[in-house]
């Protein structure tokens, strides 16, 4: 698969990446390596993982880390309940039970590292919001990420069978450690141009009509280079849209009164919604009408 | 598709005539090292293999592949474009300049991979290999006609404000000393407590409800007991030091500080002028060209001091997502400032409603009395004022502090 093969592929499964991430993905399956992806929140970046897997025809396991994740919840756990259970029965039958019964991969719970390193299939492991695990954790990813393998002390080390292609994703609420990033790719996932948010927008939601789409990311674009909390993200463009459409809103109003409900889909926090009253948000509407004045005199 | 090298051999190239595709790529590795990127021989090894897996036809496509070899932040990120257009497209540079006798047939990206994979056809499975280390190794040689290429900021004012103080004229007693009270800070800084627990293996507190659920895999016998521990949040402290004129007399001294802060606890450092520029990664590594490097940055920087404007960098691009309740900012500055005397509150403001502290450290012994600092002041938004001018100062704020 080249790297256009790769790019139309995503793009059947709803994702449009530029030339330059479908060339980053697909060095990083070449290589083998894993794949960072920083950026704010609602860019795309987990989307990619799940369309990736998609595109390539491959399951997707992931991995959500949060504070105090473990290995238990991250790599693997022993049944302990079933392993009970057996020597229960082994007590009351004649067979005897050697240790090494019990600790063998029946009574291993596979956690998702463990099953993307052990899946039968080639498959895609997504390991999401990276900078919310505890640097502990982060340091236990090494091994995983560089040698694709999983030490288990009571059966020894386990190999990837196939070697998944890892994507992790990071809000950059913390700084990551160099040895991680030193082991991966690295892609910063910006802002999509206007252009690139106007098809992604026609791709995924093509009921709605091209001047409200154009008119609406016009508008989240002037949005974005507000002084904002949480600036809106692609998924946010899109629920807005889903938002707009269900209100049955053809174009923009000239009062922006009318969708100040939907305006919730884009401002997120207390104090954006309280920096942008109506008054603030008619201006950046007339942007649009200035925006949209200029452009005809331009065609003309 | 083209042949691809085998597994972890990319091929060799020792020219005959001119440097090979291997050292031209050592040779761009080398710039990039020179402008503060990490590049090892790994992320070496990696461009090579990249570029020998790369179709002819996607040549230009190395631009995106390499980038996400070379880069290991966002900070990395932003400055590729202008390193890679600079090394393999210097005519389109604006500014640049063509130098007579002097030709470029070396840096084009489409004959380098073409070469490559010339190179990877000829080579025979059994020879003999030459491996890439010992150019990686020594890479500034090839490179050595790159200083002759014009640089965007040479016109530019080169009157840096930390000319000629070596930052060797330090007695070693006194650097320890300040090492020692900046620890004592960083440790006081430390102890702040949340009132949240988390888990913990040598926690100190059993947590009941965690510990009888764990119990139920095991027939109720608690063999794992979950323990708890208070949470720390070690606070993240950014200090920006003031470079301008006009705090030349002691910018090398808040380097040192800053620097100190570095290691003690991890602090990110950025320096400003009229723009701001982060330090950390330069202030991290402990060799004597630390202060040329400092010097190279704010080198383009030009007169006067814009802090609302440096500080609108700060807190929307370089600390958007870190500047949270256990964040710290650090002003070490004059307060002396070019931009119109409003904005600096308003930025501080921005500042502050991230829920972040902050201090202004002073050279004067007074604290900044400029109109842009009172009405900050009136607003009640930097929590301390501290002279900052030698180590008497710094043990003084440990106190205060600890």
């Amino acid at each position: 698969m080249t790297d256009d093969t790769l790019r139309r592929s995503l793009y059947l499964h709803g994702y449009l990446a530029d030339e330059a991430l479908a060339t980053t993905l697909w060095l990083a399956g070449r290589l083998e390596r894993p794949l960072l992806l920083e950026g704010d929140a609602g860019v795309g970046k987990t989307s990619l993982a799940t369309a990736l897997a998609k595109a390539r025809g491959q399951e997707l396991v992931r991995l959500q880390c949060h504070e105090g994740l473990d290995l238990s919840q991250a790599a693997y756990e022993w049944n302990y309940g079933r392993q009970l259970l057996a020597i229960r029965l082994h007590e009351t039958g004649s067979e005897q039970l050697r240790e090494a019964d019990l600790f063998s991969r029946d009574y291993l719970l596979e956690r998702p590292l463990l099953r993307a390193i052990s899946s039968e299939a080639p498959c895609v492991l997504l390991i999401d919001e990276i900078d919310r695990a505890d640097e502990a954790f982060e340091a236990f990813l090494l091994e995983v990420l560089s040698d694709y393998q999983i030490s288990v002390p009571e059966l020894g080390t386990l190999r990837a069978r196939h070697i998944p292609q890892v994507i992790l994703t990071s809000n950059g609420t913390r700084e990551l450690s160099d040895a991680l990033r030193r082991r991966c790719l690295y892609h910063f996932v910006d802002y999509p141009t206007l252009a690139r948010e106007v098809a992604i927008v026609q791709a995924l939601l093509p009921e709605v009509g091209i001047a409200l789409t154009t008119q609406a990311i016009e508008f989240v674009h002037r949005l974005r280079r507000e002084d904002l909390a949480k600036k809106p993200g692609i998924a946010e463009t899109l629920d807005w849209l889903r938002a707009l459409h269900s209100l049955d809103v053809q174009a923009l109003p000239d009062d922006p009164r009318a969708l100040s409900a939907a305006l919730s889909c884009l401002l997120k926090t207390r104090e954006d919604r309280f920096q942008f009253d109506a008054a603030r948000v008619r201006q950046l509407f007339e942007g649009r009408q200035a925006g949209v004045a200029e452009h005809a005199t331009r065609a003309g | 598709m083209q042949p691809a090298p085998a597994e972890g051999h990319p091929p060799a190239a020792v020219g005959a005539d001119g440097p090979g595709p291997i050292e031209r790529i050592a040779g761009f590795a080398a710039t990039l090292r020179d402008h503060g990127l990490t590049i090892g021989i790994a992320e070496q090894l990696a461009m090579v293999r990249a570029a020998a897996v790369m179709p002819l036809e996607h040549a230009p496509r190395l631009d995106a592949a390499w980038r996400a070899i070379a880069c290991h932040d966002a900070r990395d990120w932003r400055r590729w474009p202008e390193l890679f257009e600079r090394y393999w497209y210097p005519k389109r540079t604006r500014g640049s300049t063509k130098l007579s006798g002097q030709t470029r047939a070396g840096r084009n990206l489409r004959q380098l991979v073409e070469e490559l994979h010339q190179r990877m056809a000829a080579q025979q499975p059994g020879a003999p290999r030459e491996g890439p280390m010992d150019t990686a190794q020594q890479p500034m040689a090839v490179d050595a006609d790159d200083a002759g290429v014009p640089r965007a900021n040479a016109g530019a004012s080169l009157s840096d404000p930390l000319h000629d103080r070596s930052m060797s004229q330090w007695l070693p007693q006194d650097l320890a000393r300040m090492e020692a009270l900046v620890d004592r800070i960083a440790r006081a800084l430390r102890r702040r407590l949340t009132r949240r627990w988390r888990d913990a293996a040598n926690g100190s507190r059993l947590d009941m409800r965690r510990t009888l659920r764990a119990s139920l895999r095991t027939g109720g016998l608690p063999v794992h007991p979950v323990w708890r521990t208070q949470r720390r949040v070690a606070p993240r402290l950014f200090v920006l030091v003031d470079v301008s004129r006009s705090m030349e007399t002691h910018a090398q001294f808040f380097l040192r500080v800053a620097r100190a802060f570095v290691t003690a606890m991890d602090a990110r450092v950025f320096v400003f002028h009229t723009r701001l520029a982060e330090i950390t990664p330069l202030l991290r590594s402990d060799s004597a060209t630390v202060q040329e490097k400092v010097n190279a940055v704010t080198a383009g920087f030009g007169g006067g001091t814009r802090i609302a404007t440096s500080l609108a960098d700060f807190r929307t691009v370089h600390a958007r997502a870190q500047l949270t309740r256990s964040a710290r900012v650090w002003v070490l500055s004059d307060g002396f400032d070019a931009d119109p005397p409003h904005r600096l509150a308003e930025e501080l403001r921005g500042v502050r409603q991230r829920g972040a502290r902050i201090a202004w450290l002073h050279p004067g012994p007074r604290a900044p009395v400029s109109e842009a600092m009172s009405a900050a002041v009136a607003e009640g938004l930097v929590e301390r004022f501290h002279r900052l001018d030698n180590l008497a100062d710094l043990a003084r704020l440990a106190d205060l502090v600890s």
